[in-house]
């Protein structure tokens, strides 16, 4: 027995009496201890898999993309020759330069024929600027096989060993091509978003299947890796310049914002609204952790003055309760730092594929890590800072006459009496009971209630996104647009295409790449200009600022939003010189529209026939009878046969209902984790409600057995419980109705600027308000089942003996 | 004759209460030697309690000095007043207020741990001297609320002990016991003070004289019969 003694004696001198305390006092109320450790550990890991994310996507794209050497600038011309290329890499400004080809044509898919772009370089083991990754199969490719780019795989429906049909612009015939590898471009975005077929090819696979080979396309990295966009455009124009002197045309040149993805704004942007949603989750989790601690310091005021008058200093105290709340924030963080790792992996993985970007071998650094231990350890201690230090600075001869919870309020009381007429004398004990504990009710209501409005915000978001794409495509009344493999004259395309059978209209439209002319020569990035006839029927604009093409018109254009936001020089009212097809002319930009997702501006097709002497078109929208994306597909299915049979060739087609259902998709898709960190909120707000109906059940131990002394049943204690659990949530539903308008507002705002070329506008969705409704009611029955069971067990005599 | 231990001079206590100024002690001299038993009666709201929570620094005297030792215990700050405390005062509660989730061993090395007034690795044989010292060594892991009220109140007082304090302090110890236990806790604290220690006991025990070196009549926050035994 003795050696049993010495056991304990060791084991629990090493702790300390005070720590023995602090860890049976938590061991004693178990289960709403775990209810607190659970609210901290989804905090963490709404917050964490967030940062993890974030941390990862920044490794992955800033190493990544910048390992690739990606281009400073790529211009296009013709026929590019060793002796041209050295010539440009005697430039002091010019580091290193390359050339490719870039061919456009179809693909065969499992969804018809889609766009495909095929690259050609001279030798692709020696690439040096937008390195690509080799993934499976062969590289380089080999002639006469195609190697497809990874993010195009799964769009493509292919695999390697797999053939793909590929029709070239210039080529006659579709050709069947082995797929012998797949490899990564991180330059390019997405082959799955973009409904593109990217593959690389050697020149001589170029020539078997009937496509010019030459190089024609000059990617530059500038010496001065420094330089912002306007230096390195500068750079640009003196390579140009180099180019037009030996006799070739420059058709285009692309400058993009230097050494950042085309989509690293928008996800950093994205991640961050997230982040922000995640923290807040924390920060309520944070509360029940305030409600906990002053929870148990209430219940142990009087063993606070007895600590005090046995010696214990006020510190001393105060460092036992929140030694308590570091541990709590420990376990959290052991639970769920993995979790919110494997989260932020996956999502990690979700969200570098959007980007092209291959996250494999890529880790968490460590230091995220240790954030959020450091984060998830030390905010249940700053939470447990103000009650502990109110609770601690009690003196003793005041902890010592301690008679427990207080009565409710005078007034509120008389206020509760008067409003709630007519319950019977139960549930009025219920709803004074509700509001017994003013501080701790406060906080679970903010608690649920804000839970709630993001709940309520992300739904509207969801509505306000179908609304805002509605809008983008509104514009667009047709279903289909059909490119051909060359121009034709406007009258006989429209004759063939409407006598197919379920064509309604049919409309030939114009089309070009426009850039931006400076003053002092400089281009801008080129741009779809596109011109339907005057008065079209099938293209109606929804009008922002200004005015609408009108028949008569000269050199107008209008421009959609995302142009704007692209080119601001293009404001309502400026005057501009256009390069288009080589020609440079005078436009003036007569309105603003909201037209589709991509940057874009508008002509007639008669002013642009006049601008470039060419009245033949080389595309056709088309509004068919039929609905439903199979129906249409057929109709794309007959009218390439009927129209190929009479030597008018379509190389690509577009459904709209297509691109109009992908992009919905994927903004849902990601609007959806906005709602996965709502429910997160929801969860932490009915944690902290069963936490808080755990406390008033403990509190009110003596009075539940009166109760059951003077004949309360079961039932009537169960019912009370329930009861004031739902006065608490349906407070919270009401309170959340007006603060889901500010957070559904900034959350459209947020999400559109990051997301959308549009403003997203607001658009409550009223079923969302009975939805929430629904989740309140059911948080508070599934919050309160277990406190009120709880009670029920308390009996009679143990009650009254409670102290 | 032996130095005091205690000296109150001209010690008020006044609370403010809904009912009024509520004067709980009146213009209180008093010397306490050293060694002695001193025990403290009178009726309900004669000032017994509030004379015990002066001494024990729990209260402060709306005027006046309270003095024990070589400390002036009406000068100190919060914070010197708890290490003051712990370091020179042993209290007994009536109801125990022994905290429920220690064993009483561990109640006992809690003052330890809280002035760090015994090196860590004596104070489990202290602790455990101390529960023999009042008969409950058996009792040393068992929690309080398996205990009964006697062996309660010996781990109370086993717990003032802890830091060897000065001063003994107890706020009616028996009030909670049968008369048996009662006897044999008055024999204990007599037993203390042949060993040296000075006891300060609030009490209604009329039995409790008998052990004695002193017993002070308080009426409304006056002495009003102060005789040795």
């Amino acid at each position: 027995m003795q050696s049993d003694g010495k056991q304990i004696r060791r084991g629990r001198a090493l702790l300390g009496p005070r720590w023995t305390k602090v860890r049976r006092d938590v061991l004693q109320h178990k289960v709403r201890t775990v209810l607190v450790v659970l609210a901290i550990a989804i905090g963490i890991v709404g917050a964490g898999a967030v940062l993890d994310t974030w941390s990862l996507l920044r490794r992955v794209t800033r190493g990544e993309f910048a390992s690739s050497n990606p281009a400073s600038a790529t211009l296009d011309t013709e026929s590019i020759d060793p002796a041209l290329l050295e010539r440009i890499r005697a430039m002091p400004a010019i580091r290193d330069v390359q050339a490719r080809r870039t061919v456009l044509g179809s693909a065969r898919t499992a969804s018809g024929w889609r766009t495909a772009i095929f690259f050609a370089v001279d030798d692709f083991t020696a690439i040096r600027i937008g390195i690509v990754k080799p993934e499976s199969g062969a590289w380089p490719p080999p002639d006469g096989g195609v190697v497809v780019e990874a993010s195009s795989v799964e769009f493509a429906g292919t695999s390697v060993g797999d053939s793909l049909s590929i029709q070239l612009r210039d080529a006659v015939q579709p050709r069947m091509l082995p797929v012998a590898g797949i490899a990564r471009d991180v330059g390019l975005a997405p082959g799955w978003m973009e409904h593109v077929v990217y593959g690389f090819v050697t020149r001589a696979t170029l020539a078997q299947l009937g496509a010019p080979s030459s190089l024609d396309e000059l990617q530059i990295i500038v010496a001065n890796r420094g330089l912002d966009r306007e230096g390195v455009r500068r750079i640009a124009f003196d390579v140009r310049e180099v180019i037009e002197s030996t006799g070739r045309e420059v058709t285009n040149v692309d400058v993009p914002v230097p050494g950042r993805h085309i989509h690293a704004g928008q996800i950093d942007s994205l991640l961050f609204t997230q982040g922000a949603f995640g923290v807040l989750a924390l920060l309520l989790s944070g509360f029940l952790v305030v409600n906990l601690i002053a929870a148990m310091l209430a219940g142990q005021v009087r063993e606070i003055g007895v600590m005090k008058a046995i010696g214990a200093r006020e510190g001393q105290i105060a460092w036992m309760y929140l030694g308590l709340a570091f541990g709590l924030g420990l376990v959290a963080c052991a639970v769920a730092l993995p979790l919110a790792a494997f989260l932020g992996q996956q999502y990690a993985e979700f969200t570098a594929d959007m980007l092209n970007f291959d996250i494999a071998g890529f880790r968490i650094p460590s230091q995220v890590i240790l954030l959020q231990l450091a984060v998830g350890a030390l905010l249940p201690v700053a939470a447990a800072a103000i009650p502990v230090t109110r609770g601690c600075r009690i003196s003793v001869s005041e902890a010592l006459r301690d008679f427990g919870i207080d009565h409710v309020c005078g007034s509120t009381n008389r206020r509760l009496m008067r409003y709630s007429r007519g319950l019977s004398r139960p549930m009025l004990l219920s709803l004074r009971n509700a509001f017994r504990r003013r501080q701790r009710m406060i906080l679970t209501l903010t608690t649920l209630a804000v839970g709630g409005a993001v709940y309520l915000g992300s739904i509207n978001l969801r509505a306000s996104i179908r609304g805002s794409v509605d809008l983008l495509f509104e514009s667009m009344r047709f279903d289909m647009v059909l490119r051909f493999d060359r121009s034709w004259p406007a009258d006989s395309l429209e004759a063939a295409i409407a006598a197919v059978p379920g064509v309604a209209q049919v409309e030939a439209w114009g089309g070009t790449q426009a850039a931006f002319a400076g003053p002092d020569s400089m281009l801008g990035n080129t741009f779809p200009l596109s011109a339907p006839p005057a008065a079209s029927r099938l293209f109606v604009p929804s009008l922002r600022k200004g005015r609408g093409l009108e028949p008569g018109d000269g050199n107008t254009l209008v421009v959609n939003r995302r142009l704007l936001a692209d080119e601001p020089r293009l404001a309502l009212g400026s005057e501009v010189m256009l390069l288009i097809n080589g020609q440079t002319a005078r436009w003036r930009v007569v309105g603003v529209v909201d037209t589709g997702p991509s940057p874009a501006a508008y002509t007639w097709r008669e002013t642009l026939a006049k601008v470039t002497g060419d009245n033949r078109m080389d595309r056709a929208v088309v509004e068919s009878t039929v609905g439903g994306a199979a129906s249409q597909l057929e109709l794309v299915q007959r009218l390439r046969t009927e129209l190929e049979s009479q030597g008018f060739a379509i190389q690509t087609s577009q459904l709209m209902e297509q691109s109009r259902r992908v992009m919905e998709d994927h903004l849902l898709m990601v609007a959806g984790f906005l709602g996965v960190m709502s429910q997160l909120m929801i969860v932490v707000g009915g944690l902290g409600l069963a936490s808080t109906m755990s406390l008033s059940v403990l509190e009110r131990t003596r009075e539940i057995g009166v109760l059951r002394a003077i004949g309360a049943s079961h039932r009537a204690i169960l019912t009370m419980i329930q009861f004031e659990g739902l006065v608490v949530a349906i407070a919270s539903w009401i309170l959340a109705l007006p603060l889901s308008i500010p957070m559904s507002v900034v959350l459209g705002k947020a999400f559109g600027r990051i997301m959308l070329p549009v403003p997203v506008i607001l658009v409550p969705e009223p079923s969302g308000v009975l939805r929430w409704l629904a989740v309140a009611l059911v948080v508070s029955i599934a919050a309160c089942a277990w406190p009120a069971l709880r009670a029920t067990r308390i009996t009679t005599a143990a009650a009254l003996a409670y102290e | 004759m032996s130095q005091p231990l205690i000296v109150l001079r001209h010690v008020s206590k006044n609370y403010r209460t809904a009912a009024g100024d509520f004067t709980a002690l009146a213009d209180l001299d008093l010397h306490i030697d050293a060694r002695a038993f001193v025990v403290v009666v009178g009726q309900s709201g004669s000032g017994k309690s509030t004379l015990l929570n002066l001494l024990a620094g729990i209260d402060r005297p709306t005027r006046g000095e309270v003095i024990v030792g070589d400390t002036a215990v009406h000068t100190l700050s919060e914070r010197a007043m708890s290490t003051w405390r712990g370091r020179s005062v042993g209290i007994v509660f009536q109801f125990f207020q022994l905290l429920p989730t220690l064993t009483a061993a561990e109640n006992v090395l809690l003052p330890m741990d809280f002035c760090g007034t015994w090196p860590a690795r004596e104070r489990w044989d202290r602790a455990l001297e101390l529960l023999e010292r009042c008969g409950v060594a058996d009792q040393a892991h068992k929690l309080p609320a398996t205990l009964s009220g006697g062996q309660q109140q010996r781990v109370a007082v086993a717990r003032a002990l802890a830091n060897a304090p000065a001063l003994l302090l107890a706020d009616e110890p028996t009030g909670n016991l049968d008369s048996r236990t009662s006897e044999t806790m008055l024999e204990l604290f007599a037993d203390l003070v042949q060993e040296g220690q000075t006891v300060v006991m609030v009490t209604h025990e009329r039995g409790a004289q008998r052990y004695a070196s002193r017993t002070i009549t308080l009426a409304d926050g006056r002495v009003v019969a102060s005789h040795a035994e």
